[in-house]
């Protein structure tokens, strides 16, 4: 059975800036790391690959990236992974959400066509945008799950519990199929000084847009539909309302009472 | 000129009522507290003026306002020393150096082919580590002007200054003065080996400027001529230990000058300006081993130093009961100690790091797993990462341990007010190091104090945290800690391998020197310093002991 894990690259969120005169990414001295959320989805990958043995699991990571990605794919190998691919070509430069997906759609189609499952982050913490894995599962013509948590195969089949606006789903597809992972374990692995070494006798290839026989026309800036007009940084969330110690309780339920009330959550 | 001879130079003097200063012991303890504190927490700080000078000029015009008005001064930057060298316990003035924090620039030194930052006192060690990695440096800023050198500068690799004394807020000249080290001396050295110059003006309100290699005492004397005496400094006669130490006035029969200011505790005068060696940065990976018993660690430690082909960055030690402690906080609060769980059977841990080359890395990981084995560990029972949000996680940990002992001492000092962590400092040479282990725990356990020890094995260098549960408790610690001075000592070690001696820790120092010498450390003070100007109370007394 083979998973395929969808990596991103990321500047470390909580570094980054936005230059107030030109509304662009200050990354300037920011370090790039494997996207959360792809490495919460690479560790449900391991984790599958663990629980069933019987499956013979294979874990594929793929990216899409400048060259130095690979640090991220690095990781991914280090974690668990047993090969990774990294895309990368002058050719995708400016590609946005829709032209990336067509990138990978590609790349998983020409390097792991018998594909079981794809895991992926449920978003970037960069762009933030959710969209790159809804449309390559589009593009490949898979069924898609969103916002997992935990994930369960049973008879080729995946069971995903997913988060909701309202608690948790339990969704089931058949495989093939692709599963956005929200969230993983409170406290995230290391990988052990064994691991780093084995890393670096896996297989980690760079393949180009030739390599994989993409159409130049669909990929980059000129095949995006859409394009970026502005980034700035959401304004900071005000703090709540404290009643102060000390207060009659009476008093102190009421003003809770009407505060909830007020803003509709009664 | 002979070699041993320099001269200071006067400095024109601003009128004392343009400098920014409060007068008044009441107003400053009530609305000033924070000046008459620093990290060692000791109270009984006061004061009676509070200066703010911005230059060499002003810092002259308040010296010369306290001879007249006969108040000591106590020096103040960052205060984050723990041994209390910026609590001023005599009263006088308190002379903070925050707006004297500017990176005036960069240079070259063509000579020892090396980059250095030109900075003032008060700049944070982060602030110039930013500055210099993002090479947020003006062409107007090039040492000197005509070279250019930013130009050349900002084609280079990423560049730092090494030191890390774990407080990243510490300002430079604190830790010129403190000779400040950390867990990271064990591959860069301490703070004394990144100074090239230094300015200080000394009790006359003259300064010194003091290349490093340009004045070498002669004979064991240094002469310092300023525009109406001649000071003749007789170079302290003592050994100093071969262990890391910040015990104690450095002395070399041939020192140089500029070693007598660096470390000196801010006794001799005011350091206005510094000139700090930068250098490549090379990315890190950080590891921790994990061990069954601590002499394996230290065989460890011992195999991992040894190695002609890579040297880590720093070795730091967790005793078993450190490894409890992190455990149990695992338990309860997750998030505090962000790792995974630490294994059951372990007993000790190592945590170091190694400079990150991507060609070299599976031979040095290679010969690491052959040291693992031979210390029944392996590559496998090791934790290892160099994402740098990964270091920052390994960092944590790293500080964790200090943490929770800081929170537990806290609550206890709910019950008991003047209970308070003691902790050592102490280093001995590289031999004797599995010995002093063995006699730290021996001591402790007879004694049944609780304990914990962590800290820069590397360096010989551990810290015994003892936590008093009650006042017998901080009795007994107190004993035990002149013990493990005494006997560090033996080992040639020193009593204080980075904290210093400041106002806590003057019996230490007489353990470790003995009176005479710490008499020749006075005579230096006395012929520069002859009225206890400048940072009374920091290493010895003004009063002579017997």
């Amino acid at each position: 059975m083979k998973i395929v894990v969808l990596a991103k690259q990321v500047p470390e969120a909580d570094k980054v800036a936005v230059d107030p005169e030109t509304g662009t990414l200050i990354r300037e001295g920011v370090a790039a790391i494997l996207n959360p959320y792809c490495e919460y989805a690479l560790d449900e990958a391991v984790k599958l690959k663990n629980s069933h043995p019987e499956l013979e699991i294979e874990v594929i990571a793929i990216s899409m990236g400048p060259p130095f990605a690979v640090t991220a794919l690095m990781r991914c190998l280090e974690l668990g992974a047993d090969e990774a691919y990294l895309l990368s070509d002058r050719k995708f430069a400016g590609s946005d959400v829709w032209a990336t997906s067509t990138a990978l759609k590609e790349g998983v189609a020409k390097l792991v066509p018998d594909f079981d499952l794809i895991l992926t982050g449920k978003q970037a913490i960069d762009g933030d945008t959710a969209q790159v894995p809804a449309e390559t599962a589009e593009q490949l013509g898979v069924p898609q799950i969103t916002y997992g948590v935990e994930t369960e195969i049973e008879n080729k089949r995946i069971k995903v519990k997913r988060e909701t606006d309202y608690g948790y789903q339990v969704l089931s597809a058949r495989l093939p199929t692709l599963v956005t992972m929200s969230k993983g374990s409170n406290i995230r692995r290391i990988p052990s000084m064994q691991d780093v070494l084995d890393a670096r006798k896996k297989k980690l290839e760079v393949k180009s847009a030739d390599d994989l026989g993409i159409d130049e026309s669909k990929v980059g800036l000129s095949a995006s539909p859409t394009q970026v007009d502005r980034i700035f940084a959401p304004p900071e969330k005000a703090g709540g309302a404290l009643v102060p110690e000390g207060t009659d309780p009476k008093v102190a339920a009421r003003k809770l009472y009407d505060f909830l009330k007020e803003n509709n959550y009664l | 000129m002979p070699e041993n001879v320099i001269v200071a130079d006067k400095i024109k003097i601003s009128a004392f009522e343009t400098i920014r200063s409060i007068n008044g012991d009441k107003v400053i303890a009530e609305s000033y507290p924070g000046y008459l504190v620093d990290e060692s927490k000791i109270s009984g700080g006061h004061a009676q003026w509070l200066c703010f000078p911005t230059n060499e000029q002003e810092i002259v015009s308040v010296i010369n306002k306290m001879k007249e008005e006969n108040q000591a001064i106590t020096i103040s930057a960052a205060r984050t020393g723990i041994v209390g060298s910026a609590v001023p316990l005599l009263g006088g003035a308190v002379v903070s150096l925050e707006r004297m924090d500017d990176f005036i620039g960069l240079g070259y030194d063509e000579e020892e082919s090396k980059w250095f930052a030109r900075v003032q006192p008060n700049i944070t060690l982060n602030v110039i580590n930013e500055i210099v990695k993002l090479k947020k440096i003006e062409e107007s800023q090039s040492i000197p002007l005509e070279k250019n050198w930013i130009e050349k500068f900002n084609e280079e690799p990423i560049m730092f200054y090494p030191i890390d004394p774990t407080e990243m807020t510490a300002s430079i000249g604190g830790c010129i003065a403190a000779n400040a080290s950390g867990a990271r001396t064990f591959k860069y050295g301490a703070t004394r080996d990144w100074v090239r110059r230094l300015r200080v003006i000394i009790s006359t309100g003259e300064v010194l400027e003091i290349p490093r290699g340009k004045y070498k005492a002669k004979d064991g004397v240094f002469i310092i001529k300023t525009a109406e005496q001649e000071f003749e400094i007789k170079v302290p006669t003592y050994q100093l230990p071969k262990a890391k130490n910040a015990a104690g006035l450095y002395t070399t029969p041939e020192m140089d000058l500029i070693d007598l200011f660096i470390g000196s505790e801010g006794i001799f005068g005011f350091i206005t300006e510094a000139d700090v060696w930068l250098k490549d940065y090379i990315p890190h990976i950080s590891n921790v081993a994990f061990f069954t018993n601590e002499v394996d660690a230290i065989k460890f430690v011992n195999l991992l130093r040894s190695s002609s082909k890579f040297k880590p960055e720093f070795m730091e030690y967790f005793d078993n009961n450190a490894l409890t402690l992190l455990r149990d906080t695992q338990k309860v609060d997750p998030k505090f100690v962000d790792m995974p769980n630490i294994p059951e059977e372990a007993k000790t841990a190592i945590s170091f790091d190694l400079g990150y080359k991507e060609d070299t890395l599976e031979e040095t990981f290679k010969e690491i797993g052959l040291m693992l084995e031979k210390c029944n560990s392996s590559l496998k029972d090791t934790w290892s990462a160099y994402e740098e949000r990964e270091l920052d996680r390994f960092k944590h940990f790293r500080h964790a341990v200090p943490e929770i002992v800081n929170n537990i001492i806290a609550e206890r000092k709910k019950k008991y007010p003047s209970i308070h962590k003691l902790g050592t400092d102490m280093s001995v040479e590289d031999e004797y190091i599995g010995e002093m282990m063995e006699f730290y725990h021996k001591i402790l356990n007879e004694v049944g104090l609780e304990y914990v020890i962590w800290g820069h094995i590397g360096d010989n260098h551990v810290h015994v945290n003892i936590l008093p549960k009650n006042m017998e408790d901080l009795e007994l610690g107190k004993q035990l800690y002149k013990k493990f001075a005494q006997k560090a000592v033996s080992f040639g070690g020193s009593v204080s391998a980075e904290h210093g001696i400041g106002k806590i820790k003057h019996e230490y120092l007489e353990i470790m020197f003995g009176n005479e010498a710490i008499n020749e450390m006075r005579q230096v003070k006395s012929t520069l310093d002859p009225n206890f100007l400048f940072n009374p109370g920091n290493i010895f007394s003004k009063e002579v002991t017997q």
